[in-house]
């Protein structure tokens, strides 16, 4: 029953409580406040909320770096502060944490070493990870150099080092180009097909959108609203029609039939391609015509080891 | 492999990895480079400055150079232990390494060593710059050919030249190979003092071609490591420390320990006796006179190895006392 529970839930979060304290010990905010969360095997779900909802501070208790004030919280069906199951989860922190004085590839050999990763695989991983974020002409120079954007590829690049279950990235899109984060939103829904489970917590509604099963929005330290996607902004009294251009002859009649149904006049538009396609498309076409490339080099190639299905 | 073998084989491979990286990251930032390159040219340039010795050179410059030694290393320990542990835990690289499967326990030592290494590493050029600094003071020298008082130049030369050289090389390579400058100049100040320490034993003070003899007071590095003890005791006090507070109030309560440890003997030990919490005090504060050895070479002295062992256990308890703390201190603290 329990190996069931640990295959199907993989982070149980009940009544969870956290509340900072002054030098005193005095209470000074209550970040979290009576959490209720479960999140299952192989679905994307986005943690959402203003600034200050206590979305980093959940994930960082999950993470075992903070303490629960009280309730309790399972990951892997074990406590997150059990150091084994940190094997199983990649963590991408809200800013990219590095050490400025080493360069990706160096970052990268340094954390694959803490996992115990064999030097051939490493050296393996770090390659295709370096490819897949576009940072292969930059691997030796220092982070410290790096700009925001390319500095988040080298967190990412981090977190999926050890082929993780559980991925938790903490506001990924931010500071990166529209290219990466199609990139990462791509790699998210390639590593939900695989059955990775993936938290996303973000402030950018669209990403979350785009990409996430469930969500759950805090306010104040607490679930607001809870479910899938889909359930929470389908609009069940409207519905929309998408087909190829019709005569006006037609078009007239199909109006005129949906006019007399519904007693007022339909809207009717031009589905357009939204603006996130569009550049994509124009740095693609770019891209082919350079032959020589300063920043990051836009490459829809994901990581071949983080594409093998698992046993 | 068995299990808990291939657990322990995992820490200290993991243990390996984050000491290696804290020594590197101490010796890539500049301060390390500044102080340790400050320290040899400062030794290097003590014969040169001393006068009015009445044939006491020698001496002078063995306890001044040994008094650099002290004094930039408690600034590389006490800056090294004081701004990287709140440094990392302040900008989130601490949060980042204790996602992954790492105790904080092993966490915090591999912090520790990382340090005890860049130390060690400072040590060992202050150490060869003394021995060579020594071997250039002014002395009395007899031969067939000569008699009198007799300044190594060439051996001094060398020792001055050794940072300057050192920078270039590393500048040659960070324009070459694009390896970061102040780690590959920390590198080749030691590599420079070695090849200086190795060379100067070719010749006569006077500067002939001579079998070859090293022409140095190796009864000096007993006391050179004795002071290297005092500096890694020093910097497990700062990280102890630096689990809880910010690198200022870290670096003003380890200069205090610092400065009551030079005078515990004085302060705390002479009530020792009579008062119950002097004698608590005397033993909790870190006595540096214990460490302090270079009176013990005038006149042709020496420090026995014994005194060294037993000043490094002390050492090693002491240091081992404050890293339990400091361990039980960073297991609760909470990652920003």
């Amino acid at each position: 029953m329990d190996e069931q529970k640990e295959n199907d839930v993989i982070v149980e979060v009940h009544n969870l409580v956290k509340v900072f304290k002054d030098f005193w010990q005095r209470p000074k905010v209550r970040a979290v406040d009576g959490l209720d969360l479960e999140i299952r095997r192989g679905e994307i779900f986005g943690l959402l909320g203003p600034n200050g909802s206590g979305k980093s501070t959940t994930i960082k208790i999950l993470l075992g770096l903070l303490h629960a004030t009280s309730g309790n919280v399972l990951v892997f069906n074990r406590s997150p502060r059990d150091v084994e199951i940190k094997a199983r989860i990649g963590y991408l922190p809200e800013e990219s944490y590095l050490y400025n004085y080493l360069s990706p590839c160096e970052t990268l050999n340094f954390y694959g070493r803490l996992f115990d990763l064999k030097n051939s695989v490493r050296k393996e991983r770090i390659w295709q990870l370096l490819e897949m974020t576009g940072l292969t002409h930059a691997a030796n120079r220092s982070v410290g150099e790096f700009s925001k954007g390319m500095a988040r590829r080298v967190g990412l690049a981090q977190a999926l080092i050890n082929d993780p279950e559980l991925v938790i990235l903490d506001e990924p899109t931010s500071g990166l180009d529209p290219v990466g984060c199609r990139q990462v939103k791509d790699l998210m829904l390639t590593l939900a097909k695989r059955g990775k489970t993936i938290i996303l917590s973000s402030h950018l509604l669209a990403d979350v959108e785009d990409v996430c099963d469930r969500i759950a929005i805090l306010y104040n330290g607490s679930i607001k609203a809870l479910g899938s996607v889909n359930q929470l902004l389908e609009k069940q009294e409207s519905v929309r029609f998408t087909m190829p251009s019709l005569s006006p002859d037609v078009m007239k009649k199909v109006l005129e039939l949906i006019r007399e149904k519904i007693g007022k006049e339909p809207e009717v538009d031009h589905p357009s391609m939204n603006l996130e396609q569009f550049f994509l498309e124009v740095v693609e076409k770019a891209h082919k015509a350079t032959s020589q490339q300063s920043g990051v080099a836009p490459t829809e190639r994901m990581a071949d080891y983080l594409l093998i299905k698992d046993k | 492999m068995g299990g808990g073998q291939r657990f322990m084989m995992l820490r200290i491979k993991q243990f390996l990895a984050m000491a290696g990286l804290t020594a590197l990251e101490a010796i890539r930032q500049p301060i390390c480079l500044l102080l340790s390159a400050g320290c040899v040219v400062l030794i290097a340039a003590v014969p040169l400055m001393i006068m009015h010795t009445f044939g006491e050179d020698g001496k002078q410059v063995r306890d001044s150079a040994l008094a650099f030694h002290f004094v930039f290393g408690l600034f590389i320990a006490g800056h090294a232990s004081g701004t990287l542990l709140s440094h990392e835990m302040k900008s989130g690289t601490a949060s980042a390494v204790l996602s992954k499967p790492v105790s904080r326990e092993l966490f915090f030592l591999s912090k520790f060593t990382g340090i005890t290494v860049v130390v060690m590493l400072f040590s060992m050029c202050a150490a060869i710059a003394t021995l060579l600094s020594e071997r250039v003071a002014e002395k009395f020298y007899f031969t067939n050919t000569l008699t009198g008082y007799i300044t190594d130049t060439q051996t001094g030369a060398m020792l001055f030249g050794a940072p300057f050289v050192a920078c270039l090389v590393a500048a040659l390579i960070n324009y070459r190979f694009k390896r970061p400058f102040a780690s590959t100049a920390f590198v080749m100040l030691l590599f420079s003092l070695l090849f200086v320490l190795v060379m100067s034993g070719f010749f006569e003070r006077n500067g002939t071609w001579m079998p070859y003899d090293f022409h140095v007071q190796w009864r000096i590095v007993p006391v050179s490591i004795l002071i290297t003890m005092a500096l890694v005791v020093l910097a497990a006090i700062a990280i102890a420390l630096s689990t809880r507070l910010d690198t200022v109030p870290t670096l003003v309560i380890s200069s205090t320990v610092f400065l009551l440890g030079l005078m515990s003997d004085y302060i705390f030990g002479r009530f020792a006796e009579n008062s119950g919490f002097s004698a608590f005090l005397y033993m909790v504060v870190p006595n540096w006179q214990h460490f302090w050895a270079a009176d013990a070479l005038s006149g042709g002295g020496n420090v026995p190895w014994e005194y060294v062992i037993n000043a490094g256990l002390y050492a090693a308890a002491y240091s081992t006392g404050i890293l339990c703390l400091g361990m039980f201190s960073f297991r609760h603290v909470e990652m920003k």
